[in-house]
């Protein structure tokens, strides 16, 4: 199992997460989970969740001219994807919980 | 910035053919701001598309999995035949090039589209040929007839040719329904031809069969040998018929051997092709008068003898040669 597999489960929770504490646009939110220790995650994963939590209803975008380059695409929670994120959260601290006392069980440190 | 507008546009086209199996509404939430997005991303990164980000392919496979879309198989029927489509094409197209060198083309197609004015002319003849068979009922040779007249067939011939010529170049620009119209007649007309080719080949076995026949019809279809006998009941050998033009009347067909079979043409053997096989007996000077009906004449005792008084018949075995006039 590595890093790639498990965050095919809870990318769409490290990107609600990522944009509780600001808005951000694609690269911008690449770089916030890269720096956030999920080096693994790419381009397309990012983006594609993007899209579907934007399908989903859980995101609102708009546009930022820029002064460098091309328009940025800002990604912001609405009021559906911060209740998302409250209970994805919820359901990821006591899935981790059971998995850590799992492994402390049978003595593996944390 | 090293990445070109162009350059996006490339990725672009490649990850969404690598999602080609997915709904299309599907794959345009996936991509319709990918281009934006890349643009973005180029902006800020170094280095090339493929450097940056991998393969479209892998870029598309990674999307697909990330947005929760699933592969190619077990979806509904017109993405299975979309997908088939795909790889068919994808298959053809490498056909095309393996054979276009074969040809002394590039490709086979290259060599075919050098082909299709000669199509279009083809068609217009194809064309006129089926009007053909339907003004005249049936029976074709190889020039139009419009209701039986060659020259109005040659003037439909000529029309046709031209308008066929014009579909031909336009038919890049026409909408969508007029084209699927031409290309439905265009197949109905190859289907004519394959049938009327298919006829033709039967007639021309037919045909050589009974070459210089003239004058049968189906009531002698029975007929396989004629026998002639003159006034006094004698077989006559070696006999000819004519018709009122010079014409050779051929009925039935040699069904037995004869010396004059070396002559060639069997067709050309006078009657009867086979003397053995007359139905009133090859007779002597002198013997019975044949009555085929089986009623004897008034005044004629069937059982007495014949009249042994007969004296040969002045009339010739064979009839004067003819002139032939036609």
């Amino acid at each position: 199992m590595d890093t790639t597999q498990l965050l095919k489960g809870v990318l769409d929770l490290a990107v609600l997460a990522v944009l509780r504490e600001e808005d951000g646009y694609g690269y911008d939110i690449l770089r916030r989970l890269r720096e956030a220790g999920l080096e693994e995650v790419g381009d397309a994963s990012v983006y594609g969740t993007l899209r579907r939590l934007f399908a989903a209803g859980l995101l609102t975008t708009y546009v930022v001219p820029s002064e460098s380059g091309p328009h940025r695409k800002y990604y912001a929670l609405n009021a559906a994807g911060r209740d998302q994120l409250t209970r994805s959260g919820k359901l990821w601290r006591s899935f981790a919980t059971t998995m850590d006392s799992l492994l402390d069980d049978r003595g593996m440190a944390a | 910035m090293t990445v070109t507008g162009q350059d996006i546009t490339d990725y672009v086209a490649r990850v969404r053919a690598a999602l080609a199996d997915l709904p299309p509404a599907q794959r345009d939430e996936l991509t319709e701001d990918l281009a934006d997005h890349l643009a973005e991303f180029a902006a800020e990164t170094d280095g090339t598309l493929v450097e940056r980000l991998g393969e479209p392919e892998t870029y598309a496979a990674e999307l697909r999995s990330a947005a929760g879309a699933t592969g190619g198989g077990g979806r509904n029927l017109d993405q299975r035949v979309a997908t088939a489509l795909v790889q068919v094409r994808g298959q053809l197209r490498a056909i095309d090039t393996r054979l276009g060198p074969a040809l002394g083309y590039e490709t086979a197609s290259e060599f075919l589209r050098l082909l299709r004015p000669a199509w279009w002319v083809l068609r217009g003849y194809l064309a006129a040929m089926l009007v053909t068979v339907m003004s005249t009922g049936g029976s074709i040779g190889l020039l139009p007839r419009f209701g039986g007249e060659l020259l109005a067939g040659l003037f439909m011939l000529v029309g046709f040719v031209l308008a066929s010529i014009w579909l031909g170049r336009r038919s890049g620009g026409l909408a969508r329904w007029p084209r699927s119209a031409v290309q439905v007649g265009s197949a109905v007309l190859v289907a004519f031809a394959l049938v009327a080719l298919v006829n033709a080949e039967d007639r021309l076995g037919y045909d050589d069969y009974y070459y210089d026949q003239t004058s049968v019809d189906s009531q002698y279809s029975q007929v396989r040998d004629v026998f002639v006998y003159d006034s006094e009941g004698r077989l006559v050998e070696n006999a000819r018929l004519f018709d009122q033009n010079g014409n050779p009347i051929r009925l039935g067909y040699p069904d037995c051997s004869s010396p004059i079979d070396e002559d060639g043409n069997p067709l050309l053997r006078p009657y009867p092709y086979c003397v053995d096989q007359a139905p009133f007996g090859h007779r002597a000077p002198g013997a019975a008068v044949p009555t085929p009906t089986g009623t004897p004449e008034p005044g004629v005792t069937p059982s007495t003898t014949p009249t042994a008084t007969t004296t040969p018949p002045a009339t010739p075995a064979m009839p004067p040669t003819p002139t032939p006039t036609g």
